[in-house]
């Protein structure tokens, strides 16, 4: 069986919170993002499983190309994490259309079409695994998040019905949903916010890219091979 | 082999796989939604010509196009290739 996981937003936050755990447990990864951080470029140097490729996934017109030559060059893969995201904060009455098309097409449209297009070796493979990370946000909503909201519960409804339709395939779809971590997409919420939800949380602090990391890696694993169609949360209790 | 022998090999291989049973022979004209092969087993096969052939025509395409015989199928991957 193929141990390949691709990871997309792979150079920052929880994406390289999932790669390092991924590497530790042996998989190889394709790392995927933008531009590669000193962290990732770091852990490539030790770890020779880590691949890299600097993509924009909001070049939507480019994805099927991209994912024809990333299975060309390193194989069917075993897993796909879609975890690249934008979250603009700002009111809906003031965000710039742009940026709503924008987010969209990063958080909601580009992992859509990762999954059709890396799923099917997965068919072809008669097994494979695919989590979408989404966020607590999908669920409670959050003043400034609306459109982010949107992007994350739309994975979420697009998840369930993948995973009704590859399950016969041997495929599983999952999401994972972190709570609020501390990592530059969340930089803005700081202070008297931040603290107020430190207090409120059952466990009296925030979850970590760690902590949602290993929900990740439990999703992949053979002992979840009947979870599918599902979101495991993962934020200190926070939605309690 | 040519094109369409390939194809209709192929489609018999990922109906295998797919458990999927062909109950009549192929031709021109089956329909594909009657051959046996259900929508999952047509991606696949639409994925096995991919890796094989180094193209997926419908991808390709400017707007969506569902073939709805065998013979209809083949002539799309035909022109695609003759015109790559």
């Amino acid at each position: 069986m193929s141990d390949l996981v691709i990871v997309t937003g792979a150079s920052r936050g929880l994406g390289l919170a999932i790669c390092r755990q991924l590497l530790t447990a042996h998989y190889r990864v394709l790392a995927l993002s933008r531009t590669e951080s000193a962290e990732l470029a770091a852990l490539r140097q030790q770890q020779p499983a880590l691949e890299f490729e600097a993509v924009d996934l909001a070049k939507l017109e480019e994805l099927p190309a991209r994912c024809a030559s990333w299975i060309k060059r390193f194989g069917r893969p075993y897993a796909l994490i879609n975890n690249a995201a934008v979250g603009y904060d700002g009111v809906l009455a003031t965000m710039h259309n742009s940026e709503i098309h924008q987010l969209l097409a990063l958080n909601i449209e580009a992992p859509i079409l990762l999954c059709k297009y890396l799923l099917r070796p997965m068919l072809l493979n008669r097994s494979g695994r695919i989590i979408n990370i989404s966020s607590i946000i999908a669920g409670t909503g959050f003043n400034g998040l609306s459109v982010y909201a949107a992007s994350k519960a739309a994975l979420e409804g697009f998840s369930k019905s993948l995973a009704r339709e590859v399950g016969k395939a041997g495929i599983t779809v999952n999401c994972v949903a972190p709570g609020y971590m501390q990592t530059e997409m969340t930089q803005s919420l700081q202070g008297d916010k931040l603290e107020s939800i430190k207090r409120r949380s059952p466990l009296g602090r925030l979850a970590t890219p760690d902590d949602a990391a290993a929900a990740v890696l439990y999703l992949l694993s053979e002992q979840a091979a009947a979870v599918t169609g599902t979101v495991l949360t993962v934020d200190a209790g926070s939605t309690a | 082999m040519d094109l369409q022998t390939h194809i209709q090999k192929t489609l018999l291989q990922v109906a295998e796989l797919a458990n999927c049973q062909i109950s009549q022979p192929l031709t021109d004209d089956t329909v594909l939604l009657e051959s046996g092969l259900d929508s999952l087993g047509f991606a696949m096969l639409v994925a096995q010509l991919e890796e094989e052939l180094g193209m997926d025509p419908f991808s390709e395409m400017q707007i969506a196009v569902y073939p709805r015989t065998l013979g209809e199928f083949i002539h799309i991957y035909q022109q695609a290739a003759g015109s790559s």
